[in-house]
């Protein structure tokens, strides 16, 4: 087991649970407003959007569980978060000639939808996706309850995904852009990557 | 007294009700589920109707008669054929949103040698089409299986006349309906070209669309039909009455077509799109950054009608 976190440190990790979550699916109802003008609004875009947020949140978790063997900590998992909150603050500026690139060169079929929602999602979902299992490890000081402890984040977590796509459709869509809403949400990652830097210390027992 | 007009009443509505029981005659040929849509084919001798969902009254795309293929039942497609009268030239037609073809075969047979070009997204909606709405390939008439937008980008000729009704049921995709598709709708026209929007003026979408069209357009002319209005949009300045009387006498009489454009002109509506008056002061134009069509749509307009 890792060094016991204090209360205030376990609560961060659901906090941040939370957040991440709301993010990965905010950001995948996005995808489709980046996708559909340059490769239509049909079913495909769709399949290549959902199956790359899987893809990713699969290596995530892989990538996520090597993690827990080496050197799981906050910062490490903050890192993570970081990068990504990076990467999605990059979006709103390349993504347009990207995908211009893509369907000049590509096209517009199946590998390009695929391509495009590669480019998007794949490497700050796969970050995005290495939270769980590192603070399933965090959050576990005994065996007994690792059970209840992975129950408990994949629960935070996936509240986190529902209220992150309804909260991103019916209200965020709306209200302003989906370049702004990218930065809103490179923002809450950048806070919750912040959260997780704060030393909290060993819990005192 | 009382007591029988209670029966009467209840007279009158076992009645309407069994009216409009008799009124659903319509008699289900096919249906069909598609990549995008649960299709079903209706037939009400001599209509045929094709309808996305259930429900026929909200969501019918396209109505058929059989009878006479020239036919146009319903309304609003009628007007769509009012840019006739302001293409400078007629050399090619492009329809974004096919359906049941009505419109795009109404055009091919009066004007047989101009060649028209539809887009539809849906393949299951072409192959309905071509087994029970009388469509079929022929010289000058094309229809390509694709996204509207997408063929637009990849489209290297120039129309004259571009007609854009793209609906998945009660539903706007929303990349057909923002600034840079306008712009690119823009791009694809010839030199005194023109272009028709069918737009469902009880909701809020309709002033985004109109600010978002006259975003790219200056000049937008309206035409009211029942529960549709048709805006066209053209570059340049504002077609004089009487050019545009001029020129439909003219393509009347050189297509002999059944809706005359003439009649139609009378129809002709002009709104002041920035006043405040018509169009909602707030709404704002649409972009692939900003449009939530959805949402637009389930905000009702109230007592803002065109003149």
């Amino acid at each position: 087991m890792t060094a016991a976190l204090s209360r205030a440190g376990l609560l961060a990790i659901y906090i941040c649970s939370f957040i991440v979550g709301s993010v990965l699916m905010g950001f995948e109802m996005l995808g489709s407003r980046y996708l559909f003008p340059y490769f239509g609004g049909g079913i495909g875009t769709w399949a290549s959007l959902i199956s790359t947020v899987l893809c990713a949140l699969a290596i995530g978790y892989f990538a996520g569980s090597a993690i827990v063997d080496r050197h799981p900590s906050p910062r490490t998992i903050g890192t993570m978060i970081l990068i990504a909150a990076a990467y999605l603050a990059l979006v709103p500026a390349t993504a347009d000639p990207v995908m211009a690139n893509i369907l000049d060169h590509i096209g517009d079929g199946p590998s390009a939808t695929l391509l495009a929602s590669t480019a998007l999602l794949l490497i700050p979902l796969t970050l995005l996706g290495t939270f769980s299992p590192i603070a399933v490890s965090l959050l576990t000081r005994s065996a007994a309850e690792a059970g209840r402890v992975a129950g408990l984040v994949y629960g935070v977590s996936t509240i986190g995904n529902v209220v992150g796509t309804l909260f991103t459709t019916f209200t965020l869509i709306p209200l302003i852009g989906s370049r702004a809403i990218t930065y809103l949400f490179a923002l809450a990652l950048a806070v919750c990557a912040g959260i997780l830097f704060i030393p909290f210390g060993k819990r005192a027992s | 007294m009382r007591i029988r007009s209670v029966i009467f009443g209840i007279l009158a509505c076992c009645l309407t009700a069994a009216a409009s029981q008799a009124q659903d005659t319509r008699n289900l040929l096919e249906s069909k589920e598609s990549l995008y849509n649960n299709i079903y084919v209706y037939e009400q001798p001599p209509y045929r109707s094709m309808t996305f969902g259930h429900n026929r009254r909200i969501y019918t795309e396209s109505v058929y008669n059989t009878r006479d293929e020239k036919d146009l039942p319903v309304d609003y497609t009628r007007f769509m054929t009012a840019t006739l009268m302001y293409a400078k030239d007629v050399h090619s037609i492009l329809e974004i949103g096919f359906g049941g073809g009505r419109t795009a075969w109404y055009l091919h047979r009066f004007l047989p040698d101009v060649p028209v070009t539809s887009v539809e997204l849906d393949p299951t909606v072409l192959e309905l089409a071509k087994k029970y709405f009388g469509i079929k390939e022929e010289p000058n008439f094309h229809v390509a299986n694709r996204d509207g937008r997408l063929f637009l980008q990849e489209a290297k000729d120039r129309y004259d006349i571009i007609l854009i009704d793209a609906y998945r049921g009660p539903f706007v995709p929303f990349h057909l309906l923002t600034k840079e598709f306008y712009q690119l709708v823009k791009d694809h026209l010839a030199d005194g070209g023109v272009v028709a929007q069918n737009v469902e003026p009880s909701t809020m979408l309709f002033d985004s669309a109109v600010k978002t069209i006259n975003a790219v357009f200056p000049q937008l002319d309206f035409y009211r039909a029942e529960g549709n209005i048709v805006t066209v949009a053209y570059l340049g300045d504002e077609r004089k009455p009487e050019d545009l009387a001029a020129l439909a006498q003219e393509r009347d009489k050189a297509y002999g077509l059944r809706y005359r454009l003439a009649d139609m002109l009378a129809e002709r509506r002009r709104i002041d799109v920035n006043g405040g008056d018509v169009i909602d002061a707030n709404a704002k134009i649409l972009s692939d950054d900003f449009a939530p069509v959805e949402n637009l749509k389930s905000i009702e307009r109230h007592n803002r009608k065109l003149p």
